[in-house]
């Protein structure tokens, strides 16, 4: 019985090789999709489950609340904090913190650049890496100790033995002391090298060890067994409380009122809303979303499946006739067209399964997860889910098909009688369907792009184009340094103009400060960002001045002083520039009325800087264009200045770069120069868009192919079904124009009508998506008109070949055999 | 009016090469009634279809009025066809999604007629054939008769110079034959050229003239006195 299934279900794919192949391909497309979008959901959601004790771990987070600005939550915390809470909270059984920094790694008389972990060692006791060689319990208990990732092993050590060999960072010799498997794709930890907290490689300045007022270490706790997590959280206000006040000029800083922690699980950190907007996490949203698009992608697939064995269920009336008269039932003749549709199912998960095999190592490197693997042979997880796969779109494809199919009545089929094709309305419904997602989706990608392309465009408010940036030139003698290699580029005629500064647009570091005028008390203070920036920094970066000047070197009153440890109390005085919005914020009625009008930066001790407005610039982009431009204010203070900011005439780029480089190694021989373009660096700030876009492009893409390739078919069996009409109306005149149009105007209805539904639902869903951020674009029509007219042209070139075909041919052909 | 000369059709496949016409030479004037008779497979509707300009001659000429049409393209025989040839079919050949009145209509949506006058055009047509009160309904709410009414209807509406008809009453009784061959004597007393396979001697009497087929070659014609 089943033998004879199975022949007929081969036989019939066989013999009707367009349709077999039309469902086969579309269904492999939308299933390689499916898993594709499948592996990426499962990796984001799996984030740092595999620890033993990944259950018992939490890890903190902090909303900082800082007046005048909208809490703000941070994944890193005051350094000082994970101690306390350990000594605070008895659940707390462990606690490591973990910061990252760029090192430079020699070799014989080469250079490397590695992101390295600076973590207390007991970092391995909440996670338990399994050591490829040394031992996890003490490979970090010696100050000057460094633990590996396997790749980076053999990076500098080859095959041998690294363990008790030495590594030079940043200059300072380190013993080998473990080496750790490579980080997995599924992982909040991105570094190359581990040393501890106490190594002298660290380069996190001492001060901020006791500083509650920096965000600076991702800190991590393990809990007691039996510990609930609400219950830490229940004592983070007291926790807060005990936290000793910082002693300012007019009273003191108590953190309790600004910094609120709170434990969040391990497993849940990765996708914790408080991580919404930073550039390492993806949010909820956007696996909804990619959720959502693998199941329409999937959907339209089989669509495809059941308009095509409808379609052409006349074709196998008389089998179901036949086989009902020996004596089958319903439910066994639904049975087996259920089978029939598993079967073609599990054709094509065999060629999606090759699809993705050949698509993953592109995808895995454009997400930016290289360790994406596809483990079906080693994960019986992944199997039984590739089963269940098949099994439900193979059920839902199928469903349909059988209960139409096996209700065929026998007697009629087999005088002759029509079998009919009956169907045809929910036919016409479910193509209303594929387009309409395929629309929706390519409306959504037309917006995604539209956003970024506006972020990264004017929006940013400075110009970002042939800058290059020197960056992370800390501490005097590198300050020094710079200011030589700014005034060599400067006499360079491929150099437009050179500027040095505390922080550029886009780079993640932030620094605040509060501002008050005259007469308030400090806690009145808006609470701004500040930069030192120095005279070029605004037309380096083409940033238009509404009010006054910028900084001037010749004023000797421009520049804001140097605290004088010796003599904190003596008063300060210096320029300051605002942007617009904190000119608002200050309550000026415009930049004008700005103009020389003094304020007051209060500071730890002594009565604060006196500053006076020389000029306001307008608002730009600082920081992610999600955020809105938050006020800020502008010093110079040159002993801040930490990044060079080059603007390279255009033209000779390479040159200019040359020019750059070579000066580097002149002043500092002995480290790679740390140097960044301005576009591309704001380019990855805006990764996760411009990836959700290609991603949204691509699926939107292929999710418009599989429905025109059902189309396709669709329409060849219309063409099929239609020819003794077409033949007559041919016959009473009509030319080939007229065929054709008829046809396509038959597939445009739908096409059309899928456009009522796909406009309201994209335009509701798109407008959500626009509102997470502070700048964006409007909702253009003519997107979703040029989405509906893009489905209509596939639909048109896919429809229109048949059409065209019936229509030349002679009408004879269709009516000789009446 | 038409004109064929040693007019031959051969049918390849692909195991068989049919010879379906054979050097048939038929001139037929302005105004004629002609029946065509012979026994099935002979070639008659191979004949009529070239005539129709349906499909081509394998080699022989065509002279339709002064056009030798034997080589010409879809395209023009569709024109020619369009102003001048009206259809009868044995089985009828209605669309079953259209109404009466649409499946007549149908025959003059190709030929620029503004949609005032082709309604009126329509419903002449069908009063002719008296099945006007039949407008609304659908083919297979209608006799065989009836429905060979709204055949001719759709025929004739065009006002073709010459009908063609292919056993018209192959798939009637023999009261509704009868009320066909009125309808078509009548339309050749109006003018009309009219070529008409049968297999009915009867109704073949019709006619002013019979060409007997046989194997694809005129074996006869009798020229039957007015
Ligand atoms: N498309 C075709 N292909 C091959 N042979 C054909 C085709 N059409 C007709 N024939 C053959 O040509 C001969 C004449 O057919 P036809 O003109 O239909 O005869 P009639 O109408 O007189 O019965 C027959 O032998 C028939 O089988
Ligand atoms: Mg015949």
């Amino acid at each position: 019985m089943f033998a004879n299934y199975l022949t007929v279900a081969l036989r019939t794919l066989i013999k009707h090789k367009l349709y077999s192949a039309i469902t086969v391909v579309g269904l492999a497309l939308g299933l390689a999709a499916a898993i594709l979008i499948g592996l990426f959901v499962r990796n984001e959601l799996t984030y740092d489950h595999n620890f033993t004790d990944a259950d018992r771990i939490a890890q903190i987070f902090v909303t900082a609340s800082l007046p005048g600005r909208a809490p703000e939550d941070s994944v890193s915390l005051p350094m000082p904090a994970g101690p306390a809470l350990k000594q605070a909270f008895p659940e707390v059984e462990e606690m490591a913190r973990l910061a990252s920094q760029t090192s430079t790694i020699k070799r014989d008389d080469a250079l490397f650049t590695e992101t390295v972990a600076v973590a207390d060692p007991t970092l391995f006791r909440l996670f338990d890496w399994t050591f490829l060689r040394g031992d996890r319990a003490t490979a970090l208990d010696d100050p000057a100790s460094v633990v590996l990732t396997r790749k980076v092993a053999t990076k500098y050590f080859g095959d041998a033995d690294p363990i008790g060999k030495t590594l030079l960072v940043d200059g300072r010799s380190l013993n080998v002391t473990g080496v750790m498997p490579d980080l997995p794709a599924n992982t909040q930890f991105a570094f190359a090298l581990l040393v501890p907290m106490d190594s002298p490689a660290n380069q996190l300045p001492s001060w901020l060890r006791e500083h509650w007022g920096g965000l600076v270490t991702l800190t991590f706790v393990k809990l007691a067994r039996g510990a609930s997590p609400s219950v830490v959280d229940a004592g983070m206000p007291a926790f807060g409380a005990a936290i000793p006040p910082l002693k300012t000029s007019t009273g003191e800083i108590r953190f309790g009122d600004i910094l609120r922690f709170f434990p969040v699980p391990l497993t849940q950190s990765h996708l914790h809303p408080a991580r919404n907007g930073q550039v390492v996490g993806i949010s909820p949203l956007e696996i909804t979303i990619f959720s959502a698009v693998a199941v329409l992608v999937l959907a339209i697939a089989c669509i495809n499946f059941m308009n095509l064995a409808t379609a052409r269920a006349s074709l196998r009336a008389r089998e179901v006739a036949l086989r009902k008269v020996v004596g089958a039932s319903r439910g066994q003749i639904m049975g087996q067209f259920l089978g029939e549709s598993v079967l073609l199912t599990a054709l094509a998960l065999i060629l999606a399964v090759a699809v993705v095999e050949i698509a993953l190592p592109s995808f895995a490197t454009f997400l930016g997860k290289p360790s994406l693997a596809f483990d079906y042979l080693s994960d019986v997880r992944v199997l039984a889910a590739l089963g269940g796969l098949v099994l439900i779109v193979g059920g839902v494809g199928g469903l349909y098909p059988a209960v139409f199919l096996s209700a065929f009545q026998p007697g009629p089929i087999l005088k002759g009688g029509p079998a009919g094709t009956g169907g045809g309305r929910l036919r016409v419904a479910l193509v209303v369907m594929q387009f309409a997602i395929s629309i929706g989706l390519m409306v959504a990608t037309g917006v995604v792009y539209g956003q970024l392309s506006y972020a990264q465009g004017r929006a940013l408010g400075f110009d970002k184009e042939n800058l290059v940036v020197v960056t992370d030139l800390y501490g005097a003698e590198m300050r020094q340094k710079a200011e030589t290699m700014r005034d060599t580029l400067r006499q360079d005629p491929r150099i437009a103009s050179v500027a040095m500064a505390e922080s550029y647009p886009g780079s993640a570091t932030e620094n605040n400060t509060g501002i008050h005028r005259p007469g308030m008390t400090d806690d009145q203070a808006l609470v701004v960002r500040q930069d030192a920036v120095d005279d070029s920094y605004f037309a380096t970066l083409g940033i238009r001045f509404l009010a006054g000047r910028p900084f001037d070197p010749q004023h000797l009153t421009d520049a804001v002083p140097v605290e004088d440890p010796a003599a904190p109390d003596r008063p300060r005085h210096g320029a300051i520039i605002l942007n617009q919005s904190a000119v608002k914020r200050l309550g000026f009625a415009s930049p004008e009325a700005a103009l020389g009008q003094p304020l007051v930066l209060p500071v730890r001790t002594g009565p604060g800087v006196q500053v006076t407005v020389v000029g306001v610039v307008e608002d730009f982009h600082q920081a992610s264009v999600h955020a809105a431009v938050s006020p800020g204010i502008f010093l110079l203070s040159p002993d801040r200045f930490s990044q060079l900011l080059i603007k390279v005439k255009p033209g000779d780029m390479p040159g200019a770069l040359d020019l750059i480089d070579r000066t580097w190694r002149q002043m500092v021989p002995d480290q790679p120069i740390p140097r960044v373009f301005l576009d591309a660096q704001l380019q990855g700030i805006y990764e996760r868009e411009t990836k959700t876009g290609h991603l949204f492009a691509a699926f939107s893409g292929l999710a418009l192919v599989i429905a025109s390739l059902g189309l396709f078919g669709l329409a060849a069996f219309t063409a099929e079904r239609r020819t003794k009409e077409i033949g007559l109306r041919k016959v009473l005149g009509a030319g080939v124009t007229d065929i054709v149009r008829l046809l396509v105007w038959q597939f445009s209805k739908p096409v059309l009508v899928a456009n009522l539904i796909a406009w309201p639902v994209a335009w509701y869903a798109m407008r959500h998506w626009l509102d997470g951020f502070a700048d964006r674009i409007a909702l253009n029509p003519l997107l979703f008109l040029a989405a509906g007219f893009s489905a209509l042209l596939v639909a048109w070139a896919t429809v229109g070949l048949h059409a065209a075909r019936v229509a030349a041919t002679r009408p004879i052909v269709a009516l000789r055999y009446e | 009016m038409l004109k064929l000369v040693d007019l031959t059709k051969v049918y390849r496949t692909e195991e068989v090469e049919t010879t379906a016409l054979n050097q048939v030479n038929i001139h037929i004037k302005q105004g004629e009634f002609v029946a065509i008779m012979g026994p099935s497979g002979c070639g008659k509707s191979s004949l009529l279809n070239i005539v129709g300009m349906l499909d081509n001659p394998s080699s022989g000429q065509y002279w339709f009025g002064d056009e030798e049409v034997a080589g010409y393209g879809e395209r023009r025989l569709a024109d020619i066809r369009k102003k001048n040839i009206g259809f009868i079919f044995q089985s009828f050949n209605l669309i079953d999604e259209l109404t009466v009145f649409e499946n007549v209509e149908l025959a003059l949506l190709y030929h620029d007629i503004p949609s005032r006058e082709r309604k009126e055009r329509v419903k002449e047509a069908l009063a002719k054939v008296n099945i006007a009160h039949r407008e609304s309904h659908l083919p297979q709410q209608l006799s065989g008769g009836q429905q060979q009414r709204v055949a001719i209807a759709r025929a004739v509406v065009s006002r073709p110079r010459m009908l063609l008809a292919d056993e018209p009453t192959g798939n009637l009784d023999s009261a509704n034959g009868e009320e066909v061959m009125n309808m078509l004597t009548e339309l050749n007393g109006e003018g009309t050229t009219i070529v008409m396979v049968t297999h009915s001697m009867p109704h073949a009497q019709y006619a002013r003239r019979i060409i007997n087929l046989f194997d694809g070659q005129v074996v006869a014609e009798n020229l039957r006195a007015a």
